[in-house]
Protein backbone atom coordinates (compact mmCIF):
# COMPACT_ATOMS: atom_id res chain seq x y z
CA UNK A 1 0.00 0.00 0.00
CA UNK A 2 1.42 3.24 -0.73
CA UNK A 3 1.93 5.31 2.06
CA UNK A 4 2.69 9.58 0.26
CA UNK A 5 3.96 11.67 2.84
CA UNK A 6 1.86 13.93 4.58
CA UNK A 7 2.28 17.51 4.59
CA UNK A 8 3.70 18.04 8.06
CA UNK A 9 6.08 15.02 7.15
CA UNK A 10 7.34 16.99 3.93
CA UNK A 11 7.67 20.30 6.13
CA UNK A 12 9.94 17.86 8.66
CA UNK A 13 11.75 16.76 5.74
CA UNK A 14 12.36 20.27 4.59
CA UNK A 15 13.67 21.25 7.88
CA UNK A 16 15.69 18.44 8.44
CA UNK A 17 17.25 19.05 4.62
CA UNK A 18 17.73 22.68 5.39
CA UNK A 19 19.04 22.15 9.64
CA UNK A 20 21.85 19.65 7.77
CA UNK A 21 22.80 21.88 4.78
CA UNK A 22 23.22 25.07 7.06
CA UNK A 23 24.48 24.02 10.33
CA UNK A 24 26.73 21.25 8.84
CA UNK A 25 29.27 23.01 7.26
CA UNK A 26 29.09 25.17 10.10
CA UNK A 27 29.90 23.06 12.84
CA UNK A 28 32.19 19.94 11.24
CA UNK A 29 34.21 22.98 8.58
CA UNK A 30 34.57 26.35 10.51
CA UNK A 31 38.08 26.99 11.93
CA UNK A 32 37.22 30.12 14.38
CA UNK A 33 34.59 31.31 16.19
CA UNK A 34 32.76 34.76 15.03
CA UNK A 35 30.03 36.49 16.03
CA UNK A 36 28.82 37.26 12.08
CA UNK A 37 29.19 33.36 11.20
CA UNK A 38 26.48 32.73 13.88
CA UNK A 39 24.48 35.56 12.97
CA UNK A 40 24.90 34.79 9.13
CA UNK A 41 24.22 31.02 10.34
CA UNK A 42 20.57 32.19 11.95
CA UNK A 43 20.22 34.14 8.90
CA UNK A 44 20.86 31.45 6.08
CA UNK A 45 18.53 28.88 8.27
CA UNK A 46 15.46 31.69 8.70
CA UNK A 47 15.59 32.54 4.64
CA UNK A 48 15.75 28.50 3.55
CA UNK A 49 12.94 27.42 5.95
CA UNK A 50 10.60 30.32 4.64
CA UNK A 51 11.49 29.23 0.55
CA UNK A 52 11.38 25.40 1.54
CA UNK A 53 8.14 25.57 3.66
CA UNK A 54 6.34 28.16 1.13
CA UNK A 55 6.98 25.94 -1.66
CA UNK A 56 5.30 22.74 0.36
CA UNK A 57 2.41 24.69 1.17
CA UNK A 58 2.26 26.42 -2.79
CA UNK A 59 2.68 22.18 -3.93
CA UNK A 60 0.65 20.38 -1.15
CA UNK A 61 -3.06 20.81 -2.04
CA UNK A 62 -4.20 18.88 1.57
CA UNK A 63 -2.99 21.04 4.08
CA UNK A 64 -5.28 19.17 6.61
CA UNK A 65 -3.23 18.33 10.25
CA UNK A 66 -5.08 16.31 12.66
CA UNK A 67 -4.33 15.17 16.86
CA UNK A 68 -1.94 12.54 15.08
CA UNK A 69 0.39 15.31 13.99
CA UNK A 70 -0.24 17.14 17.16
CA UNK A 71 0.96 14.22 19.51
CA UNK A 72 3.97 13.56 17.29
CA UNK A 73 4.93 17.27 17.37
CA UNK A 74 4.35 16.93 21.34
CA UNK A 75 7.22 13.94 21.36
CA UNK A 76 9.12 15.73 19.21
CA UNK A 77 9.48 18.63 21.75
CA UNK A 78 9.69 16.33 24.79
CA UNK A 79 12.77 14.84 22.90
CA UNK A 80 14.05 17.87 21.56
CA UNK A 81 13.78 19.35 25.79
CA UNK A 82 15.49 16.30 26.93
CA UNK A 83 18.27 16.40 24.78
CA UNK A 84 18.90 20.54 25.63
CA UNK A 85 18.78 19.81 29.63
CA UNK A 86 21.12 17.04 29.06
CA UNK A 87 23.43 18.63 26.63
CA UNK A 88 23.20 21.62 29.44
CA UNK A 89 24.23 19.95 32.63
CA UNK A 90 27.01 18.51 30.29
CA UNK A 91 28.10 21.56 28.86
CA UNK A 92 28.09 23.59 32.41
CA UNK A 93 29.95 20.83 33.75
CA UNK A 94 32.49 20.66 31.45
CA UNK A 95 32.75 24.71 31.88
CA UNK A 96 33.50 24.07 35.62
CA UNK A 97 35.54 21.81 35.62
CA UNK A 98 38.04 23.74 32.41
CA UNK A 99 37.60 26.66 34.78
CA UNK A 100 38.41 25.20 38.23
CA UNK A 101 42.02 23.03 36.85
CA UNK A 102 42.64 26.05 34.81
CA UNK A 103 42.47 25.28 31.18
CA UNK A 104 40.10 28.10 30.46
CA UNK A 105 40.06 32.00 31.29
CA UNK A 106 36.47 33.11 31.51
CA UNK A 107 37.64 36.97 31.38
CA UNK A 108 39.00 37.00 27.61
CA UNK A 109 36.60 37.65 24.51
CA UNK A 110 37.55 34.34 22.47
CA UNK A 111 36.26 32.34 25.73
CA UNK A 112 32.83 34.41 25.34
CA UNK A 113 32.53 33.00 21.75
CA UNK A 114 33.76 29.72 22.58
CA UNK A 115 30.49 29.77 24.67
CA UNK A 116 28.54 31.13 22.10
CA UNK A 117 29.83 28.60 19.50
CA UNK A 118 29.45 25.53 22.07
CA UNK A 119 25.66 26.57 23.33
CA UNK A 120 24.69 27.78 20.03
CA UNK A 121 25.62 23.62 18.75
CA UNK A 122 23.46 22.56 21.91
CA UNK A 123 20.44 24.63 20.76
CA UNK A 124 21.22 23.02 17.24
CA UNK A 125 21.42 19.28 18.38
CA UNK A 126 18.37 19.48 20.23
CA UNK A 127 16.43 20.97 17.42
CA UNK A 128 17.83 18.37 15.06
CA UNK A 129 16.92 15.83 17.66
CA UNK A 130 13.10 17.22 17.96
CA UNK A 131 13.13 17.20 14.14
CA UNK A 132 14.55 13.48 13.71
CA UNK A 133 11.89 12.38 16.39
CA UNK A 134 9.23 13.48 15.03
CA UNK A 135 10.44 11.93 11.48
CA UNK A 136 10.78 8.54 12.85
CA UNK A 137 7.39 8.51 15.04
CA UNK A 138 5.71 9.29 11.78
CA UNK A 139 7.41 5.66 10.93
CA UNK A 140 6.11 3.85 13.90
CA UNK A 141 3.24 2.90 15.99
CA UNK A 142 2.37 5.14 18.57
CA UNK B 1 -1.33 -7.86 19.42
CA UNK B 2 -2.14 -4.32 20.43
CA UNK B 3 -4.55 -3.67 22.89
CA UNK B 4 -6.92 -2.00 20.42
CA UNK B 5 -7.75 -3.53 17.08
CA UNK B 6 -10.53 -2.29 14.48
CA UNK B 7 -12.27 -3.31 11.40
CA UNK B 8 -12.08 -0.16 9.36
CA UNK B 9 -10.43 -1.38 6.45
CA UNK B 10 -13.50 -4.06 6.31
CA UNK B 11 -16.08 -1.62 6.92
CA UNK B 12 -14.95 1.36 4.62
CA UNK B 13 -13.88 -1.77 1.58
CA UNK B 14 -17.89 -2.62 2.18
CA UNK B 15 -18.89 0.55 1.74
CA UNK B 16 -16.66 1.02 -1.26
CA UNK B 17 -15.00 4.09 0.98
CA UNK B 18 -11.49 4.78 0.21
CA UNK B 19 -9.23 6.04 2.93
CA UNK B 20 -9.09 10.04 1.62
CA UNK B 21 -13.17 9.53 1.75
CA UNK B 22 -12.86 8.52 4.84
CA UNK B 23 -10.46 10.89 6.06
CA UNK B 24 -11.90 14.23 4.53
CA UNK B 25 -15.00 12.95 6.34
CA UNK B 26 -13.66 12.42 9.98
CA UNK B 27 -10.98 15.46 9.49
CA UNK B 28 -7.94 13.81 9.48
CA UNK B 29 -4.92 13.09 7.16
CA UNK B 30 -5.33 9.68 4.99
CA UNK B 31 -1.75 8.89 6.89
CA UNK B 32 -3.73 8.76 10.18
CA UNK B 33 -6.21 6.15 8.45
CA UNK B 34 -3.42 4.03 7.31
CA UNK B 35 -1.95 3.91 10.50
CA UNK B 36 -5.06 3.01 12.31
CA UNK B 37 -6.12 0.42 10.14
CA UNK B 38 -2.59 -0.77 10.29
CA UNK B 39 -3.29 -1.02 14.53
CA UNK B 40 -0.15 1.64 14.75
CA UNK B 41 -2.23 4.87 16.13
CA UNK B 42 -5.01 4.39 18.58
CA UNK B 43 -7.40 6.86 17.70
CA UNK B 44 -8.64 9.83 20.94
CA UNK B 45 -12.40 8.87 21.65
CA UNK B 46 -13.71 11.80 19.70
CA UNK B 47 -12.25 10.46 16.80
CA UNK B 48 -12.87 7.03 17.35
CA UNK B 49 -17.27 7.86 17.50
CA UNK B 50 -16.90 10.04 14.40
CA UNK B 51 -15.38 6.98 12.19
CA UNK B 52 -18.01 4.76 13.39
CA UNK B 53 -20.47 7.57 12.73
CA UNK B 54 -18.91 8.22 9.17
CA UNK B 55 -18.91 4.05 9.01
CA UNK B 56 -22.48 3.72 10.15
CA UNK B 57 -21.78 1.47 12.86
CA UNK B 58 -21.90 1.39 16.50
CA UNK B 59 -18.59 2.17 18.31
CA UNK B 60 -18.28 -1.90 19.04
CA UNK B 61 -18.58 -2.71 16.09
CA UNK B 62 -15.58 -0.76 14.88
CA UNK B 63 -13.08 -0.99 17.67
CA UNK B 64 -12.18 -3.85 20.13
CA UNK B 65 -10.52 -3.18 23.18
CA UNK B 66 -7.82 -6.65 24.12
CA UNK B 67 -6.96 -5.86 27.78
CA UNK B 68 -3.76 -8.43 27.18
CA UNK B 69 -2.87 -7.00 24.27
CA UNK B 70 0.30 -4.73 24.55
CA UNK B 71 0.64 -0.94 23.88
Amino acid sequence: MATSLSYREKTLYASLAAELVVYGPYFFLHRQNSVDKVAGMIVAIIVLQIILQSLIAALTRNRVTDERDRLIELRGYRAGYLALASLMVIGLGMLWFHATVGHLRLDNRMAGLHFLSVFFGMLVIADITKTATQIAAYRKAL
Amino acid sequence: MPAIRNQIRELRARREMTQQELADRVGVTRQTVIAIEQDKYSPSLETAFKVAGVLGVPLEQCFQYDPRGKR
